[in-house]
């Protein structure tokens, strides 16, 4: 569930005694940190319209209460991307007693920009400088002493994923929080900047009901950035115009002196004292690459990437086939032998045998176990899989390797995350697709999640067709969704209005993967997906019980005779089981099985037995390209509203039937 | 009422993408009609109109077959519309004192309304500047651009170390998220790795290494400082070889 950010901080603020924001680059281990320092009791709160999320939690250390915000990871604060100004703004906003800013010691010079910013805003601060061990085995020491002079805040050495030099960083923090001095940090900029920034401080000093009671040095500077929330807040005070036009003459005045913008000018000064404190605090011994950064450098070396990301790709679909069938199987019999007896008792006693009793039974039995026998075996799974992909850097050696194929298709590289997700299943892949930063591109990707046959789809392809006609004709089905997805981004891409937004993204080296932060992220993952999903799988099966057990849903198939035999040649019980399946698409299977054997006989149960092989072909095809799942429309529209979401649900069902036809059409062509 | 067929493009339509045509052949590729209608802002429907019209004045190369190609005189008014733009950006920026990340939006509007003679005065206003506030070079009014060592990141071979000169993109919001990365003019940056088939490059500024998709590093002008450290790689890079300009050497005596 998502809160509005303003209300979700101020009760934080209410229930604490005083709060602490963690603020860093992504991928330094700040969420290692977060989830080291709360339970379970994460809450997460977002702005409107934006998709970035914040987290918030409460944690106890010592006998003290604290609130603790978890902004996105960013490179800097400010108007740039969604997660640059969500971090500002819940940082000025959440107005923390004590910010820690999480810095990678083994890249400390980019890092330190954000803590330039941060030092800028005039808020307290503890640097908790991450992975020293990291950067002591290549190499690299840190003089901890001469940093935290410098910063003037205090420094922290930390391993966060073992949780070594936590507790000493929250002593410190607390320390900071309580006491309110604040250190002045030895942090200056090149004379003129300076110079302007006093003028222009000075000149703000007296001007009271600044932002977010900012200092007025952390006021100037923002104005001489551009900033707009400043730049608001000038307008308004400043009734003769005096303070603006002071404002524009230090602006020119920088600009023809240092032949830059000043907003570039400040980016241009952090960096370069990033870079100097870096070089005043580090102590580089040469060394050989380890063999750890030679290895991982072939994830991305031309000649190996490839083949490693087909290895990759290759090994999380075998496992969730072999691990995640092996689980699916041992649930369902632990379902039937156990839980199912234990659900049907109470409603046996209460209402009987009737339709009503058996209706809900639907729901209550068949609906949850079908809800967590895909949930727990198949997308639990992909979800470890995901988390250990992400965290060890992985995936962005594939968005690099993939970047060229998604252009095409008007995305980039980042996409290729969800596109993978979406094979496990198409809820949390199209919640994924927030890594991508415009609307255009969500909606490219989110089409294309849908085209991706998840877990569920992947159960029918291989339960009716390759089970009965051959693998070969699976890979056929695969194939062709493939092609369709292809085709799909293309056409997309060449009519949409807008263009594609290039790819700027950072890439890591290897880390080792850490248990607790791995299962963290899948519990948090698994719970969104099942709180999207499992009331409408349970709500459709107790809608769809009730159809079936009073007889409505075989009048529901005489209107589909046209499109189901006519057209795509399928027998009029396939059609209906395909309409069905929009609860869930393993569904079909089950139910077609299911229905035949009312019809047929127990001779039904095999597929053949009422079915061509061309015909289940079409069929599962079919049940590949259509709408993906209730589930999904449901995550489509809230991620990118119902008209999005209609038309791209109406797009795959037309997409379905053509290929259908178009497939029965080819088959009798060959004469199959 | 509605009227019959499409209504015909305006003047600044046409302009507008006249010169979306012509910088996306500046960075060495040809245009589509959805990159123009992106460009210049209007529906896809009315750049198609356009481009049509752009035809029938004669400002298109005939029978490119792949993407719109500007001919000579195409090129020649593209080239003077690109003048009056930058300086337009000039004059709102230095003389007006508009915010810097709006002088782009600006200068798209009023680059239409300058006369030959404004442009004239206006040039002698502001003494003949060189360069747009983004830094990048003001076409002289017989159309020639004053030659550049640089060449885009993407032409650059693998293992080179290449220093930032400009960034040719006017969208701020892009620029300062770069510059938060540290890619700004004057940083030096080591091209590590390009992916095969046109995939992206990696480059690493310090000690963070980043993925640039090319079409981002084809606006990101650099010039060579190091050579690069495995020389056999540039045979790799041959297909790149169109237009490229060696980057040692030619660029040094550039003063700025």
């Amino acid at each position: 569930m998502s809160l509005s950010c303003h209300g979700a901080i101020r009760e934080l603020h209410g229930e604490v005694e005083f709060t602490v924001a963690i603020a860093g680059n992504p991928n330094v281990g700040k969420s290692s940190i977060f989830n080291h320092l709360t339970g379970m009791g994460v809450v997460t709160a977002n702005y409107p319209g934006k998709t970035v999320e914040v987290e918030l939690a409460e944690t106890h250390f010592g006998n003290r209460t604290i609130g603790v915000i978890d902004l996105p990871g960013t490179y800097a604060l400010g108007g740039i991307s969604e997660d640059q100004w969500v971090a500002r703004q819940a940082l000025l906003d959440g107005r923390p007693d004590a910010v820690i800013l999480v810095l990678d010691a083994t890249n400390l010079a980019r890092n330190l920009y954000l803590g330039l910013q941060i030092l800028d805003l005039g808020l307290p601060m503890v640097a908790a400088l991450n992975v020293v061990d990291q950067a002591a085995s290549r190499g690299i020491q840190v003089d901890i002493e001469r940093l935290s002079e410098i910063l003037g805040n205090p420094v922290i050495p930390t391993v966060a994923t073992r949780g070594s030099g936590l507790d000493i960083l929250m002593t410190q923090v607390i320390a900071r929080a309580t006491n309110p001095t604040l250190l002045a940090p030895r942090i200056r900029y090149s004379v003129d900047v300076e110079a302007a920034i006093a003028k222009l401080e000075a000149a703000l000093s007296p001007h009271d009901g600044r932002p977010h009671q900012l200092s007025a040095r952390a006021v100037a500077i923002l104005l001489l950035e551009g900033d707009p929330e400043a730049g608001a807040w000038l307008a308004g005070v400043d009734s003769s115009g005096d303070l603006a036009r002071l404002r524009d003459e230090l602006f020119n005045l920088l600009r023809d002196v240092r032949g830059e913008e000043p907003p570039l000018l400040l980016a241009r000064e952090r960096h370069g004292l990033s870079g100097l404190i870096a070089s005043e605090v580090e102590r580089r011994e040469v060394r050989r690459p380890l063999v750890v950064d030679r290895l991982w450098r072939l994830t991305t070396a031309p000649l190996t990437g490839l083949p490693i990301l087909g290895l990759v790709l290759a090994g999380i679909f075998g496992f969730l086939f072999y691990v995640g069938d092996w689980l699916s199987v041992w649930f369902n019999n632990f379902w039937t032998t156990f839980a199912s007896p234990a659900i049907r008792w109470p409603f046996h006693i209460l209402f009987g045998d009737g339709i009503f009793s058996k209706t809900l039974l639907w729901g209550f039995d068949a609906g949850v176990n079908a809800a967590l026998s895909v949930g727990i075996p198949y997308v639990l799974t992909f979800y470890v899989l995901l988390a250990l992909l992400e965290d060890t850097g992985y995936l962005n050696a594939a968005a690099f390797l993939t970047d060229q194929i998604m252009h095409r298709m008007g995305l980039h590289g980042r996409a290729v995350i969800p596109l993978v997700a979406g094979a496990g299943c198409n809820v949390p892949a199209i919640m994924g697709t927030r890594v991508l930063s415009s609307m255009r591109e969500r909606v490219i990707a989110s089409t294309l999640v849908t085209l991706t046959p998840c877990s569920a789809r992947t159960a029918v392809i291989l339960g009716a067709v390759s089970l009965t006609v051959g693998w070969e004709a699976a890979l056929g089905i695969y194939g062709v969704t493939f092609a369709l997805a292809l085709l799909t981004g293309i056409g997309m891409h060449r009519f949409l209005p807008g263009r594609s937004t290039g790819l700027v993204m950072e890439m890591f080296p290897f880390r080792r993967p850490a248990a607790l932060p791995i299962l963290k992220k899948t519990w948090y993952r698994f719970h969104h997906f099942a709180v999207v999903a499992t009331p409408i799988v349970l709500g459709g099966s107790i809608i769809l019980g009730g159809l079936y057990e009073t007889g409505l849903l075989w009048k529901l198939a005489i209107p589909l005779r046209p499109i189901m035999e006519g057209w795509l040649g399928l027998p009029a019980v396939a059609g209906l089981t395909l309409i069905v399946a929009i609860l869930r698409k393993e569904l079909a299977l089950q139910l077609l099985v299911t229905l035949a054997m009312v019809q047929h006989g127990p001779q039904a149960s095999n597929l053949l037995s009422f079915m061509r092989p061309d015909q289940i072909v079409v069929y599962a095809l079919v049940n590949t390209i259509y709408v993906p799942c209730a589930a999904t429309i449901a995550v489509l529209a809230r991620e990118l509203g119902w008209p999005r979401a209609l038309l791209i649900s109406a797009f795959t069902i037309i997409l379905a039937l053509l290929v259908g036809g178009a497939a029965r059409g080819v088959f009798a062509l060959i004469g199959w | 009422m509605p009227l019959p067929g499409p209504t015909p493009p305006t003047d600044e339509m046409l302009e507008d993408c006249l010169q979306a045509i012509h910088r996306l052949e500046l960075q060495g590729q040809s245009a589509s009609t959805a990159e123009v209608a992106a460009f210049a802002r209007i529906p896809l429907e009315a750049a198609e109109e356009v481009l049509r019209e752009l035809g029938r004045r004669g400002l298109l190369q005939i029978g490119s077959t792949n993407g719109t190609i500007l001919n000579l005189e195409g090129r020649r008014q593209a080239v003077g519309i690109l003048r009056r733009h930058r300086l337009s950006e000039r004059l709102l920026a230095d003389v007006l004192g508009l915010p810097w990340d709006r002088v782009h939006d600006e200068a798209m509007r009023l680059e239409h309304a300058l006369t030959p003679e404004a442009e004239a005065r206006l040039a002698t206003l502001l003494k003949n500047p060189a360069t747009c506030p983004h830094g990048a070079p003001i076409p002289e009014n017989n159309g020639s651009v004053a030659p550049q060592a640089t060449s885009g990141l993407d032409r650059i071979a693998a293992g080179a170390r290449v220093q930032i000169q400009q960034i040719v993109e006017e969208e701020p919001t892009f620029l300062r998220y770069l510059a938060s990365l540290g890619l700004l003019p004057r940083a030096e940056i080591h091209v590590e790795e390009i992916a095969p088939f046109g995939g992206p490059l990696l480059v690493r500024v310090g000690d963070a290494t980043y993925a640039i998709g090319r079409d981002v590093a084809a606006k990101i002008l650099v010039q060579q400082v190091g050579p690069p450290l495995e020389p056999q790689r540039l045979r790799r890079q041959r297909r790149h070889g169109w237009g490229q300009r060696s980057g040692r050497g030619t660029g040094r005596g550039r003063g700025d």
